[in-house]
């Protein structure tokens, strides 16, 4: 091989060592920042999956307690409601005024 | 040429350029150019429609918060079958808990022998209870569907049925509930989205909208449930005493419109609407309050002294020689008792209650044009627009009516020939008492949404019929009338105004010659009106001489309006 010809491969060679550490680097610095931001994507599309999980049980758990919170009402009302008032006062030995008079009592 | 290795080089590079175009080029066809029918097919694939809860409907709450009609928490039932479930061996347990013969369960649960699908779905009962469900869950059965649902309570049974009505899946029915319902009720609501295989939203869905069911809105009457329920007490009582097919009783507010009670009778249970449609007693469901108009009587003659009184045409001291007859218009009047009472001031028109002076006012005095539009200012042949569904506008014969007859100004005086709601005339009668200032009676008092937020219902004025003189110098004679010859309506302590009607029935071809209509409008304590209450009893069967509004009517609503003071907490004024 000639000298001309070795110096030539050899400069080339040089200089495809120094654009392919150059190039490498570009590489990795470009997959580091994908792989970060891959991360960071999934880490947000999991917290999100999990806090709507959460929000979608904490819905349900609403509907439910509004369901027993109506349930609620209604025993109430059925428990306060005039028949078992009546009921339970003639029970208690109340019995229905035949006559009531609007008492004006004299200012002290 | 290929010997060099730069040239190899270049070749393969080449053809890595090549295949990464091609990948390239595949990625931008995929994702660019049918990125459209891609995200359709996927949307296709994953999203289904599916159903929100049902939300509870809007409460009705009677004046001071006492729950009238809620929602109860009910479930339905179902089985969605593939052709390969096992059914048999669970349809003895499942028909002893859902109380259901086992042979109409067994029918609903097995394939049609033409179906050739892959799932049937079939309702197996609806209004489940809580305790119901559990013992069905416990069954563990696979096919089985459970969707939560509510279920309408009416907290006080039968109570102010009437007014609080119901309504069909559609909105149609009857009382406040139907007038209302697109306030109170929450349609289903449905949204597209990815569904889980049980057929509900996947998270992601979820934080893109709130899947809680949001209630109707809630409705405070003015409807007090003590008086509603003594007031019904009294009316079924009066009912019996009096031998009476039917019965209304209207209690309101004149100064405010609010009515405080309304009770007819026959009624029915809101709840088992369905059981009386079944057995063609859904004319049950009218409310003869506001939907059956009734030829008033003499009650009506308050509207004829007041339009003379108004008109300024007479005065207290207005008098006239009754000779017992009136002949006007090929019609004659004739007092209810037959006799000539001599000269008459409008006290003793309204004290004795005469038919010949109220025909002497319209006929002699007033004139066609003055007298109906003064109908027409008290309400008469409209709607009153109070917040009840099917409400009816009664009949009013107009001068300028093809039908018209000069006699109907004479027999309207007295309150025949003429068709009127309960409610109007209590509203009419209320603009008496309110200084001639016509309210809108309402039911509603205020609206409250789920979040807490409320609307009062604004006391709306609707008119002036009459000038607030002549109000006051109306209600002075009616108040005089009844200490003079309606003492069985007055109350001790309290001074009232009133006036009792006994009104023949128009049957077809003219009037029923046996049955009446017996009623009572009064209002008081006088001179500052709190309570105005309409009693109104068809057909008491009694002795026809013990039966006039003054003898049925009267005392009852002597009974209501002395206990109503009390409970309403108005001090004696005497």
């Amino acid at each position: 091989m000639s000298v001309t010809w070795q110096k030539r491969t050899h400069g080339v060679q040089r200089r495809q060592e120094a654009f392919d550490r150059a190039l490498a680097r570009v590489f990795l610095g470009g997959v580091i920042v994908i792989t970060l931001l891959g991360s960071l994507y999934l880490a947000l599309v999991a917290t999100n999956t999990r806090l709507s999980g959460k929000v979608w049980q904490m819905e349900e758990g609403i509907a439910e307690w509004q369901r027993q919170n109506e349930a609620l009402t209604v025993e109430i009302a059925r428990l306060s409601s005039i028949p078992v008032l009546i009921q339970r006062s003639i029970a208690l030995g109340y019995a229905p005024a035949a006559n009531v008079h609007y008492l004006v009592l004299p200012e002290p | 040429m290929l010997r060099n290795p730069e040239s190899r080089l270049r070749l393969i590079s080449l053809l890595l350029i090549a295949l990464l175009l091609l990948v390239v080029g595949q990625l931008v066809r995929l994702q660019v150019f049918e990125h459209p029918r891609y995200v359709a097919e996927a949307k296709q694939m994953l999203e289904r429609q599916y159903s929100l809860p049902a939300a509870p409907m809007g409460k009705i709450l009677d004046s001071n918060g006492a729950l009238l009609v809620g929602n109860l928490p009910v479930f339905e039932v179902d089985a969605y079958l593939e052709r390969t479930d096992e059914t048999e061996t669970a349809i003895p347990e499942l028909a002893v808990i859902l109380n259901r013969p086992e042979a109409e369960l067994r029918t609903a649960l097995t394939f049609p022998e033409t179906y050739t699908g892959t799932h049937v779905w079939a309702p197996l009962a609806r209004d489940v209870t809580s305790d119901t469900l559990r013992q069905v869950r416990a069954m563990n059965l696979r096919w089985v569907t459970i969707t939560p649902t509510w279920k309408r309570y009416y907290a006080e049974g039968a109570l102010a049925a009437h007014v609080l009505g119901f309504a069909n899946a559609e909105g149609y029915g009857y009382g406040v509930q139907a007038y209302q319902w697109r306030l109170i009720y929450t349609p289903p609501e449905f949204s597209a989205g990815a569904i889980s295989g049980q057929n509900e939203p996947l998270p992601e869905e979820v934080a893109r909208r709130s899947v809680t069911p949001v209630p109707g809105v809630n409705l405070r009457l003015t409807i007090n449930r003590t008086i509603q329920a003594y007031v019904e007490g009294e009316l079924d009582k009066a009912l019996v005493e009096y031998q009476a097919e039917a019965g209304t009783i209207i209690v309101m507010n004149p100064q405010t419109g609010e009515i405080l009670a309304m009770v007819s009778r026959p009624s029915y249970e809101p709840s088992r609407y369905a059981d009386y449609a079944a057995t063609n007693q859904s004319a049950l469901f009218v409310d003869p309050a506001i939907s059956k108009a009734y030829e008033p009587g003499s009650v009506f003659k308050l509207i004829t002294v007041a339009s003379a009184l108004d008109a300024g045409l007479v005065d207290t001291n207005w008098t006239y020689e009754d000779t017992g007859m009136l002949e006007y218009g090929g019609v004659v009047a004739r007092n209810w008792d037959r006799a000539a009472h001599g000269v008459q001031d409008l006290e003793g028109l309204l004290a004795r209650s005469l038919n010949v002076g109220a025909a002497t006012l319209t006929t002699r005095v007033l004139g066609a044009e003055r007298f109906y539009k003064s109908v027409a200012a008290f309400g008469f042949g409209q709607l009153t627009n109070v917040e009840l569904a099917n409400e009816a506008q009664g009949l009013v014969h107009m001068p300028a009516d093809w039908d018209w007859q000069d006699g109907f100004l004479v027999t309207n005086s007295f309150g025949q020939g003429i068709a009127v709601t309960p409610l109007q005339m209590a509203a009419a009668v209320a603009a008496i008492a309110n200084d001639g200032v016509m309210m809108r009676p309402h039911i509603v008092a205020e609206r409250i949404s789920s979040d807490g937020n409320s609307v009062l219902i604004a006391q709306t004025p609707i008119g002036q019929p009459i000038s607030a003189e002549a109000a006051q110098t109306l209600t002075e004679l009616m108040a005089r009338a009844m200490e003079t010859r309606m003492k069985q309506a007055t109350v001790p302590g309290y001074r009232i105004a009133g006036k009792s009607g006994t009104a023949q029935i128009p049957v077809s071809g003219g009037y029923d010659p046996d049955d009446i209509i017996a009623s009572f409008v009064g209002f008081g304590p006088l001179p500052d009106p709190q309570v105005l209450i309409l009693v109104k009893l068809d057909r008491p069967a009694i002795d026809p001489l013990l039966r006039w509004g003054s003898q049925t009517a009267a005392p009852l609503f002597q009974r209501i309006a002395a206990r109503l003071f009390v409970l309403l907490q108005i001090p004696p004024t005497e």
